[in-house]
Order: C-alpha cells, then structure tokens, then sequence
C-alpha cells in the first residue's frame, strides 16, 4: 500500500482504473485473431465464387441475346480452318487451272499422230497415196 | 449490399472484451472463457450485427453480458492470487493493478458491471446506457456513486494495510 500512501493526494481513480485495467494473454489474442480470420476467409471464398458464377451467367445470356453466340462458333470454325492450313501447309498453294494467265501461256499441247485414214471398204493393205499429178511430158 | 465486418480488426476488441470479464469475474481463465465463447458467438450471429444499432464493441459487450449474466456466477470473484500476493516482491505497477482489482471485487454486481463497462471496455455514459436500456444521466449518476464506493474501499485497505502489517510481524 506504499502506492496510495505515496500518491494520497492526487489519486485519480478513474485513471488508475483504465491503467489498472486486466489485459488477456498474448496467446488467447493471436488464437481469436485467427479464428475470426479463418472465419473471414471461408466466407469470403464462398462469395467469391459465387459472384464469379453469376457474373459469368450474366455476361452468357447477354451474349446469346445479341447472337453473340453464332458468332462465336463461326468465329472458332475460322480458327480450326485456319489452324488446319497451318499444320498442313500443302494446302496453302492452290494452283488455279483455269484462269486466263494459263490460257495465254499455257504449253502447245502436242500433236497427235493422225493415222491414215482406210480407204474404202474393198481396199486392203497399205496402198501409196499420189502427191503429184502424173508427169505428161 | 455488403456490409461491413464487425470483426474485421479484432485485437483491440478482444482487449476491451476480456476487460469487461476480468473486472466483473477477476482476471484469469474465467474472464478467457467468457471471452472466447463471446467471440464464438459473434462468429457464428455475425449476420445480426446492425451497425446502426452501435459500434461493434457494444454489440460483442452485450454478447459478453449475456455470457456472464448466463452461465458464469458473478458472485464468485476469482480473488485468488491476489491475496497471497507478496508486496515488497512486485513492481509498483503490478501493486497498483492488484489493489484496484481487489477493491473492484468488493463492489456489488451491478456497481461492478458498471465499473466495466465504463473502465474495462471503455464505454461512454451514453454508450453504457443503450447497452442496459437506461438513461444516460442515471448510469452517469450510478457510476459516480460506485467510484465513491471504490474510494471507500480503496481508503479502508490504505487504513487496514498497516493493522495487518503489524499483526503480521507479531
């Protein structure tokens, strides 16, 4: 009791019970911390997911609403043409048969062999054909 | 749409908490236990938090109050300990804690329910009266009378202390 004895004359009981006042153990501290972290955080995933969901939902319908969603799949049917070109380059030359450059420089095709013709029906086997007229002297 | 988190800073919640215990069970295991089962509950009714309604730490004082008042009997001061303290071994400032906390516990239920909220939690007047449902001028009034009653005790063991010196040294 040397304290009050000491300080008799300006005791403040108000301040000396907020000084006074009894403080939990460091341990029961950190292990409500976490509890009440824990807690926060199981919540806070659950609503998490769930926002995601919904927002994903939300943006599905609006899409489907302005055919978006035709769109999309022409758009990936172009990608897998596109990727299909890519992984097998010997369709990215086409050659084009018919156009007029081929018609202008195309290669003489060549001759076929015209065979002679069978005369009548009587003839048989291979008779000379007359070039010139018969010399008359 | 979301609301804000009763809990979100708990530390110096947990500190006003467990000092509304200690001065109204005696600080020990039964100031943690009502404590933790406080914050257990405001864990698990944190959806029923209204903040219009007061600042978090009424909200989980009221919880604390109606621990106490529930399940914890607080006629059943933990003293022990605090007699058999040895003055001439401790520093000044545990004395003085002690000495505050004996005079404390001699204190009726309500004188010290009072002194608490008001010292321990660090409630206000105002504050302290929505959480009993009173007027403010009355809990003003009530907390200058228990003061009183805690400077007679304090002046009593300032009185006592030297009688039991020397009977101690017969």
């Amino acid at each position: 009791m040397r304290y009050w004895r000491k300080r008799h004359e300006a005791f403040d009981l108000e301040a000396e019970l907020r000084t006074s006042r009894p403080e939990p153990a460091p341990e029961l501290i950190s292990r409500l911390e976490a509890r009440a972290r824990d807690h926060g955080r199981s919540r806070a995933g659950s609503l998490r997911v769930a926002f995601v969901g919904a927002l994903t939902a939300v943006m599905v319908l609006a899409l489907a609403s302005v055919g978006g969603v035709g769109y999309a799949s022409s758009a990936a049917e172009d990608a897998a043409v596109s990727v299909k070109r890519v992984v097998s380059p010997s369709d990215v030359i086409s050659v084009i048969d018919r156009s007029s450059a081929s018609d202008q420089y195309k290669k003489p095709a060549k001759k076929k062999k015209v065979k002679a013709k069978k005369k009548g029906k009587g003839a048989k086997g291979k008779v000379k054909a007359r070039i010139r007229p018969p010399f008359t002297g | 749409m979301f609301r804000r988190d009763p809990l979100a800073d708990p530390a110096p919640l947990i500190k006003r908490v467990y000092a509304y215990a200690a001065y109204r069970l005696g600080d020990g295991p039964e100031a943690e236990d009502v404590t933790s089962e406080t914050f257990e509950r405001a864990l698990r009714y944190k959806k029923s938090y209204d903040p219009r309604k007061g600042e978090p730490v009424a909200w989980l004082l009221g919880i604390a109050k109606r621990c106490i008042d529930g399940s914890w009997s607080t006629t059943e001061y933990a003293t022990e300990g605090v007699d058999s303290v040895d003055a001439t071994d401790l520093e000044e400032e545990t004395i003085r804690r002690l000495t505050v906390t004996r005079a404390v516990a001699t204190l009726d239920e309500r004188d010290r329910e009072l002194v608490a909220l008001r010292y321990g939690a660090d409630l206000t007047a105002r504050q302290i009266a929505e959480l009993l449902g009173a007027r403010t001028n009355a809990v003003e009034v009530a907390l200058h009378r228990a003061l009183g009653r805690l400077r007679a005790v304090l002046g009593e063991e300032m009185d006592a202390e030297p009688v039991r010196k020397r009977g101690a040294s017969q």
